[in-house]
């Protein structure tokens, strides 16, 4: 079919690793920034994330 | 982050989100039933402080006798309802007994859920003996030690997986015990990805 992408695997692996990477040095910003600030701050933050509405059956 | 590691035990205080509440809910009916019980995995990280939601919460509870479990189905009733099975007897017989998992959300709901198994192997049994109490706004909270945890983290190798470790580590790496958690990763042959997370 002639009507379909063209797909470059080497590409879109280091496309991938390189997501990998940039997440991974997203964590460790995170987590020092966690070190740094209190409790009272971080966790109102991780609160916004968890605490919205989840479905129901 | 503000938390004391004293005497084998950590003790911190912070906001509450709803899956604590949930996770808080679930563990009080086990502790009014004296049911052990070790929550492993997803969780961990998250009241650590990790930003990532999830839909389950695994838990191992110590190998009860039917007549206990029926105690803590009748007591988890008023705001648990079982999603994979419909009465005590048989999530007893059917899941428990045959280390299946069996998952409790709240009435009506469907996620978050507690997943729960009785331990079914050596390292399951030694995860429940060794748990970590977490004083947590004042009330305790039993949790897989951390060492094991981020061991086992590394083994389980999906990118969620390393992520969480690699978010554990640089928060508690100052109060573990390093030489166990080489021994763990070097049981569980992933001391090359532990070398990787240094």
């Amino acid at each position: 079919m002639n009507d379909l992408p063209r797909i470059d695997l080497t590409e879109l692996d280091a496309d991938k690793k390189e997501n990998i990477r940039q997440r991974r040095e997203f964590i460790r910003k995170y987590v020092e920034w966690l070190k740094k600030t209190p409790n009272s701050v971080w966790s109102v933050q991780q609160n916004k994330l968890l605490s919205r509405p989840k479905p129901t059956v | 982050m503000e938390f004391q590691f004293k005497n084998g035990r950590i003790r911190f205080n912070r906001d509450l989100s709803e899956l604590d509440l949930f996770v808080r809910k679930f563990v009080d009916a086990l502790d009014s039933c004296g049911i052990r019980y070790v929550v492993i995995s997803g969780y961990v990280p998250i009241l650590f402080g990790r930003s990532r939601e999830t839909e389950d919460v695994d838990v191992f509870i110590e190998s009860v006798t039917a007549g206990t479990f029926e105690q803590l189905w009748n007591r988890l009733a008023s705001d648990f309802e079982c999603i994979n099975s419909a009465n005590a007897s048989d999530a007893f017989k059917h899941y428990l007994n045959e280390h299946l998992a069996l998952r409790f959300a709240y009435r009506g709901a469907f996620i978050p859920n507690m997943e729960v198994k009785f331990p079914k192997r050596e390292l399951d049994q030694y995860t429940l003996e060794n748990r970590l109490e977490v004083i947590l706004n004042g009330k305790p909270l039993y949790i897989s030690n951390l060492e094991l945890q981020i061991a086992f983290k590394l083994y389980l190798g999906s990118e969620k997986d390393l992520e969480d470790a690699l978010h554990l580590w640089p928060l508690v790496k100052g109060h573990l015990d390093y030489e166990k958690l080489k021994r763990h990763a070097g049981q569980l042959n992933v001391l090359e990805r532990l070398k990787d997370l240094e």
